[in-house]
């Protein structure tokens, strides 16, 4: 019975792990659930912004507003990388890095120099890896991104963006449309592009006036952006994360019925073995 | 009637409806009653007051802007809290 125990130390072992996978499977359930109600509790104030400023904009102030330059040619561009600290999350932060890169080599055709922004271990180890210069890194942003992170991101860029000194910014981070649908996209958040007036614009009364509003509109809306970006990858990441951590529990169970099924056969054929000595052995002795 | 909403990126802090807003503009207070016209304007730092009397919410806020537009009342601001 050598293989029986062999094969019982095995379903343990699987059995141990599954343990672990489902454990791993409810906390990212939970993480997700508080991640998803800070994606919407977001919602509102985009909203809110993204209005305001389709109510203000007019095709003329592009000239006036630093963030609102539309370069000719774009000879610098940023790319801020939102990826995660943590893996046991399936293609997540592959599917950026695919992203990312994408967006690096077309920017890059273009005749683009690109500096690369990474947030989170995992991306910052894949560029480390390749052998790639990355110009700032942050892996210190926790479960709970807060608008302070985002500004300290985005803050130096938005300046030289403003002084000229870059042309393009853009944010690689993976969209949470529902709980099925995160695919890694890429925005660009600076020149900003004013977004689409829905309804005709109001006769407001502006204190202090349309250009002062703006210029602390504008910056609040770049920050807003990427405030988002991390808020919706936090609530990809424990979607992608729980997923994976379903198939790898799904997978354990697969595994431990074949373990058992095989045991038992190998149990089964042992006692056939074994009556079948015995009647032989019987057998012998009456003849 | 006003509809107020105040709004910070983490959260809707308040939705419903009051008679007066007392806000905390950049050159200071503005108060809003029914039927003022549309406007928007820069808040400052401080407190902002939703209705009056002892019913009042009171908020803090920092940064933003407040918009009128037919009776409602929508305070977008970068950091606030309830006081």
């Amino acid at each position: 019975m050598a293989k029986g125990r062999e094969l019982k130390g095995r379903i343990k072992s699987v059995e141990n792990t599954r343990k672990i996978t489902k454990t791993l499977e409810m906390v990212a359930t939970s993480k997700m659930k508080r991640a998803q109600d800070r994606v919407h509790a977001a919602r509102p104030y985009a909203r809110a912004l993204a209005e305001v400023l389709a109510d203000l904009y007019s095709p003329d102030l592009a000239g006036r507003f630093a963030l609102l330059r539309q370069p000719a040619h774009v000879k610098r561009a940023a790319v801020l990388l939102v990826t995660s600290n943590r893996g046991l999350a399936g293609a997540f932060n592959s599917n950026l890095i695919k992203e990312a890169r994408a967006l690096v080599g077309r920017l890059e055709g273009e005749g683009a120099t690109v500096d690369l922004h990474v947030v989170g271990r995992k991306g910052v180890g894949y560029f480390k890896y390749v052998g790639r210069a990355i110009a700032s890194s942050r892996t210190d942003i926790g479960d709970k991104p807060t608008t302070t992170n985002a500004a300290e991101l985005v803050d130096g860029l938005r300046a030289e963006f403003g002084d000229g000194r870059l042309d393009a910014v853009y944010v690689v981070y993976t969209k949470f449309n529902s709980v099925l649908s995160t695919p890694a996209v890429s925005e660009q958040v600076l020149p900003v592009a004013p977004p689409a007036r829905g309804k005709a614009q109001l006769d407001y009364l502006l204190f202090p006036s349309a250009d002062e509003i703006l210029d602390q509109l504008l910056p609040a809306y770049v920050r807003n952006a990427v405030y988002r970006a991390l808020v919706e990858s936090e609530a990809a990441f424990q979607s992608a994360q729980r997923t994976a951590m379903k198939n790898a529990t799904d997978n354990a169970s697969d595994m431990i019925n074949i373990l058992r099924r095989t045991y038992n056969r190998a149990r089964q054929a042992q006692i056939t073995q074994e009556i079948a000595e015995i009647v032989g052995g019987a057998a012998a002795l009456q003849g | 009637m006003l509809t107020v909403s105040v709004i910070s990126p983490e959260a809707v802090l308040f939705e419903g409806t009051a008679d007066s807003v007392v806000a905390p503009a950049f050159d200071g207070q503005v108060g809003i009653l029914t039927g003022h016209a549309p406007m928007m304007t820069l808040l400052g730092k401080g407190e902002l007051r939703v209705g009056a009397g002892k019913d009042a919410q009171r908020f803090t806020v920092e940064g933003g802007f407040l918009q009128v537009v037919e009776n409602r009342v929508r305070v977008v601001t970068e950091r606030a809290g309830r006081a």
